[in-house]
């Protein structure tokens, strides 16, 4: 708890806009025995400013530092004085100077009084971020042991690479792979796209080097003919077993990487194409094998092919099985959601079995690699039957980056002919030929090509959709969860965290993440290995990983008032609490990635932080002055942001000059997950007229940073609703908006027209109680 | 919809092209910033993206009843504009160097001219023949570069009535019916092209209207050459050519009048008129300035196409007809001036020369680039008549675009 709290006031930040020092002795009066410091600085965010503060606290003056200057975004490195002294930064710069709209409608002028709004604003924020450091405690990290070895699920080309990253850089690997030899689908490849300059030529892979290397590297323990049955624990310390050769074994691991690759889509979608019908008609990867074999010849005959097509598109063929699966799709919607009414809405259902998600979609989705493939299969053709004459007719030719140099070198060959189009139907003529047929080509006629040869192509199939693959032993289940939205992939989708997942400590890698060339995945494992280390290198300071990198808090539960609900342990996104016999959690600290989503959840408030807690943010809510009427100083609306989009989207309409209304009381939150509906009766109750979160968007293509948080809260609001209304509280005074890190120019508006509501409704019938 | 068309590409053909001027054609993956670009292509079938794919699969069938390859008038502005570097415009013109070629026989003189090692004995046949003839002539008069009354008569080894009009005569003779033979050869083709209908366009009632409506608005005004671009390059093409084609007219106009005074007069003798020519008689006149009006021509045409530029690669073909028509224009001036100063041993040589470059002008010109003369006004006239044109004549708009 911070006892003496020193309160510094930054004037260049500032300017003439405040008046600073009434502010001061408002704070020196109310404050009087917890500040002992209250002082103005010409220039806070500067080494001297920093050292007036460390003077301070070296002294033994002060215990906790409380800046009133800019947003805490911003001048971190000069307000950082160790884990032990806690710091509270008021936004005076952005939430009250640069955002201050005044009601009416005067600009700020330097030097004049500053207008009675504007004023009452900045006490508040101040008042609030000293009750903030009082209900702080410095954090300790809890320090786990942490098992300094990573286990890299899948011994192909990703899988390879990773290990290679992790055990260069000083850290123990063990790969773990279920074939009996390492290499995966890398090492059944005759060539692959080029990997280095002109990149004009397909090149041997170098799988075997590859290979040689890891069985070779002192750091890497390899395991073939191996596969993970269960995986239990939390990063740093997870058990997993394994079963291979000689029986199960269990092995400790700090962190996992999954680089289990893919399997080959179902042949029932080139069905259609007449795979399985005519012997002719081969897959890309049944192609890839002859030419490793050596010689590419017709199946049905053995000779050698004169003309071979390669389609890569043929939609209207695919209708009735795209019908098919969207229909049972909307039928699996429709049930589930009859389910989510059935059950009450505070319990959330728990998929209980594995769903595959291999759908007709995954062939879009290798779309580079399948036009990368036809491209390099197409010249196979033309380097083992020079005479011979290959075809591509295809709906998008996607070859992004340097591969542009192999697209034009394989155009070049006079052999080789591309057309946009769609083929329509594949069929065998009389001599033993097939003929195939496609419309709105280029050539500006349907055509028709007689094909000795066709290929259809693979799609890329991630094994997360089709086996639950990590085998986790926790109670949300063994997979990872909702891979729906991701087509079974083991996607982030954030593409400024690829690697990671929604179980901390594991993260992905390769083509089971995405359908990836070689030269992609390997990069993909490199940037895996990196964060796989982060891990090890986090937990065992007690330190979380990811997102919020270097918080030491973590989830402290007063079991004592737990009434086992269940809540939290359903609603973390990350797995983290499991739960004993009676149903009281269990939390998994490294698990955890101290979103507070649990907070928000729990009905009892038994979860806090070290310095942020349900009463921490609850007393910041009635700190603040509430006019007993509007005429006597205006509504007062209270706002949370969560730290990730909404708060720097703040930040950012302010910085711009946007300005929004002075009523309003801005407190950060870090997700919306963690807002427990008690606030919201906090400032009911004390006369708010309003209550707004502001959050990141959620749904199918979520942007929430901790997944779930902001869908969450809005659930939760809705159910308030409910109970708002019985006391006669309007529903419109709490709303949630989503908003995305760059809507910062739609936040005034978002803001104002919240407030012009207010004063439609009218004032807070609590108010003055 | 229609029968779907059975592919058989032709590699060779493929070959040939990249060989006869569309060596980048493979380059080309189908954005149609060329078709966009292009001032003068129609909206439906546009061109040239489709020749290009045409191009890359062999499909010479297309491509050689391709009536688009004329409308084209090599502006460059597809080759400037494609992203790719794979010069549409090239192709276009590969397509026509393949039509001056193969169109019509002798197969032979198709091939000789499509090469420079073959150029000595395009030159030799005519050098031959007036070759025996000055041979002749000059024994006659026991000296190759004999005088009449100190004056310098080139009739006197080159005989009009027995060497000139007779040989050049039968050259034009055969030219034309190669020229009627290609004319059909094409127009067969086109017939059996899909037609067009636009809203709002009057198709001309008869090839004659519509080949006088080519004449008249496309020929002497020489419109389309301002949709080449806003370039100093394409300014300088502009002038170029269009000077040029009016000193033909001229000369064309100057060697007719001689033709029909000289054997009209025979018939007529108050037709006839003396030769050399008095400088002051009109026709001289007319003859001299067209003489003029050449080389300013040549001089424009030949600086442009010094400036390698994005637009327009120069190959064989090009420099073949550029080369002659110096050739023609300098023997023909350094004739007349050598021939009034009196230097009889280098005004007799250098008319043999001018007679060779004329011989090989006009005897060998359907199979050269200046084909096009006979080529592009018919099948521009088929165009119109067929209802294939500009989008400018579709819209009445300029669809000229400033890059």
């Amino acid at each position: 708890m911070a006892e003496k709290i020193g309160v510094y006031f930054d004037k260049s930040s500032i300017g003439p806009y405040l008046d600073l020092e009434a502010l001061a002795e408002a704070v020196k009066n109310k404050w009087s025995s917890q500040c002992p410091v209250v002082s103005l600085e010409d220039k806070l965010a500067s080494q001297e400013g920093k050292q007036k503060i460390q003077q301070d606290i070296d002294n033994g003056t002060i215990d906790a530092v409380c800046v009133c200057g800019t947003s805490p975004r911003f001048d971190s490195e000069f307000f950082d004085f160790g884990p032990k002294v806690p710091v509270a930064r008021t936004s005076l710069r952005e939430h009250c100077v640069l955002a201050y709209d005044d009601p009416d409608g005067k600009s700020l002028e330097p030097g004049q009084e500053t207008p009675e709004p504007l004023q009452a604003l900045a006490r508040d924020y101040v008042n609030m971020s000293v009750t903030n450091l009082q209900k702080t405690e410095p954090p300790e990290g809890e320090v786990l042991e942490t098992e300094k070895r990573v286990l890299v699920l899948g011994g192909g080309w990703t899988g390879l690479n990773a290990a290679l990253s992790v055990a260069d850089s000083g850290y123990e690997a063990v790969v773990v792979e279920k074939e009996q030899e390492l290499g995966g689908y890398a090492a059944k490849l005759y060539k692959t796209f080029p990997l280095s300059a002109p990149y004009e030529e397909a090149q041997f892979t170098g799988v075997d080097r590859l290979i040689e290397s890891v069985q070779n590297h002192d750091k890497i323990t390899v395991k073939t003919g191996t596969t993970l049955q269960r995986f239990d624990g939390q990063p740093g310390q997870f058990q997993a077993t394994l079963k291979g050769g000689s029986g199960e074994e269990e092995l400790s691991v700090g962190s996992m990487i999954v680089a289990t690759g893919w399997e080959a889509q179902d042949t029932k979608y080139v069905e259609p194409l007449g795979y399985g019908k005519h012997k002719d008609v081969v897959t890309s990867m049944q192609f890839e094998e002859m030419a490793k074999k050596g010689e590419i010849v017709r199946p049905s005959d053995g000779k050698k092919p004169s003309s071979v097509v390669f389609i890569l598109s043929f939609r209207s063929l695919l209708d009735e099985i795209v019908k098919e699966e969207e229909a049972q799709k909307a039928k699996e919607a429709e049930e589930r959601a009859k389910l989510e009414e059935e059950q009450s809405d505070e319990e959330v259902a728990v998929e209980e079995t594995f769903k595959k998600t291999e759908s007709y979609r995954h062939l879009a989705f290798t779309n580079e690699i399948t036009s990368l493939n036809s491209l390099k299969q197409a010249r196979y053709v033309r380097e083992f039957l020079p005479e011979s004459l290959a075809y591509i007719v295809y709906e998008h030719m996607t070859i992004p980056g340097l591969n542009e140099h192999y697209y034009k070198a394989a155009q070049d060959d006079t052999g080789i002919m591309l057309t946009k189009g769609e083929v329509t139907s594949v069929y065998e003529e009389g001599n033993g030929s097939i003929v195939v047929r496609a419309e709105d080509t280029l050539i500006g006629d349907d055509i028709e090509i007689e094909a000795d040869l066709v290929v259809v192509p693979t799609g890329l199939v991630p094994t997360t959709a089709l086996d639950p693959v990590i085998k986790l032993a926790y109670r949300q289940g063994e997979a990872f969860p909702e891979l729906e939205l991701f087509d079974g992939f083991a996607d982030s989708n954030y593409i400024c965290f690829p690697y990671e997942t929604r179980r901390t400590g594991i993260y992905a890698a390769g083509s089971v993440r995405q359908p990836q060339t070689l030269p992609r995945s390997a990069e993909d494992a490199s940037g895996s290995a990196l964060k796989a280390i982060q891990c090890l290198e986090s937990v065992n300071r007690g330190m979380s990983v990811h997102p919020r990198s270097g918080d030491l808090t973590y989830p402290k539960f007063n079991f004592v008032r737990c009434t086992q609900c269940r809540r939290c342990t359903e609603e973390c996104p990350f797995g983290a609490l499991e739960e004993d016999a009676e149903g009281t959690p269990k939390p998994n600290i490294a698990r955890c990635r101290r979103c507070g989503t649990c907070m928000g959840a729990c009905p009892e408030r038994v979860i806090s932080f070290d310095n942020y807690s349900v009463g921490q943010i609850g007393s910041m809510i009635t700190q603040v002055k509430v006019p007993d009427e509007f005429e006597l100083g205006g509504p007062r609306i209270l706002v949370l942001a969560c730290e990730n989009d909404a708060y720097p989207a703040l930040d950012m309409a302010a910085l711009r000059g946007r300005k929004w209304s002075p009523y309003v009381r801005i407190i950060p939150v870090r997700c919306l997950g963690s807002v427990n509906t008690i606030w919201i009766a906090d400032a009911m109750g004390k006369g708010y007229d309003g209550a707004l979160m502001l959050g990141c968007k959620y749904g199918d293509d979520y942007q929430c940073h901790f997944m779930k948080g902001s869908e969450l809260c809005d659930r939760r609001m809705k159910n308030i609703g409910e109970t708002l209304g019985r006391l006669g509280v309007e529903i419109e005074r709490v709303q949630q908006e989503q908003v995305a890190i760059d809507d910062y120019d739609l936040i005034p508006d978002l803001i104002n027209d919240f407030v012009d509501n207010i004063y439609k409704i009218g004032p807070n019938p609590f108010k003055g109680f | 919809m229609s029968q779907p068309v059975r592919v058989r590409p032709d590699l060779e053909f493929v070959q040939e092209l990249q060989a006869a001027g569309g060596h980048d054609l493979k380059k080309c993956y189908q954005c149609a910033t060329c078709s966009v670009v292009c001032p003068l292509s129609p909206m439906d079938r546009s061109f040239p993206r489709k020749e290009m794919v045409w191009g890359q699969w062999g499909l010479k069938d297309k491509l050689v009843t391709d009536i688009d390859m004329w409308l084209c008038h090599k502006c460059g502005q597809c080759s400037e504009q494609c992203p790719r570097g794979a010069k549409p415009g090239e192709l276009m013109g590969a397509l026509r160097n393949m039509a001056y070629r193969d169109l019509v026989g002798p197969k032979f003189l198709g091939r000789w001219m499509s090469s420079v090692k073959h150029l000595p004995k395009l030159i030799a046949i005519p050098a031959v023949i007036y070759l025996i003839v000055w041979l002749i002539t000059g024994s006659i008069h026991g000296t190759p570069f004999p005088l009449e009354n100190g004056e310098i008569v080139f009739g006197l080894i080159f005989p009009g009535d027995f060497s000139i009009d007779p040989i050049f005569g039968l050259a034009t003779l055969f030219v034309l019916w190669t020229f009627y033979k290609g004319v059909r050869t094409i127009f067969a083709a086109y017939e059996a092209q899909p037609k067009t209908f636009v809203l709002g366009y009057h198709k001309p009632r008869s090839l004659l209207s519509s080949f006088w409506q080519v004449i008249k608005e496309e020929v002497v005004t020489h419109k389309k050459w301002k949709d080449c671009g806003e370039e100093e390059e394409d300014e300088t093409k502009f002038k170029g050519h269009l000077v040029l084609f009016y000193s033909f007219v001229a000369l064309f106009i100057v060697t007719s009048v001689v033709a029909v005074t000289h054997w009209g007069g025979k018939i007529l003798p108050f037709l006839h008129m003396g030769y050399p020519m008095p400088l002051w008689n009109p026709v001289k006149i007319l003859a001299n300035i067209g003489a003029i009006a050449l080389v300013v021509g040549l001089i424009f045409l030949t600086k442009r196409r010094l400036n390698v530029t994005k637009k327009d690669e120069s190959a064989y073909a090009d420099w073949y007809l550029l080369g002659v028509i110096w050739v023609v224009a300098l023997t023909g001036i350094l004739s007349e001036l050598l021939r009034l100063s009196g230097v009889a041993g280098l005004a007799y040589p250098v008319y043999f020369l001018h007679l060779v470059s004329v011989f090989m002008l006009i005897a060998y010109l359907p199979w050269s680039k200046l084909g096009h003369l006979v080529y592009r006004v018919a099948a521009l006239t088929y165009a119109r008549y067929m209802g294939r044109v500009s989008t400018e004549i579709e819209n009445k708009q300029n669809k000229v675009f400033v890059l």
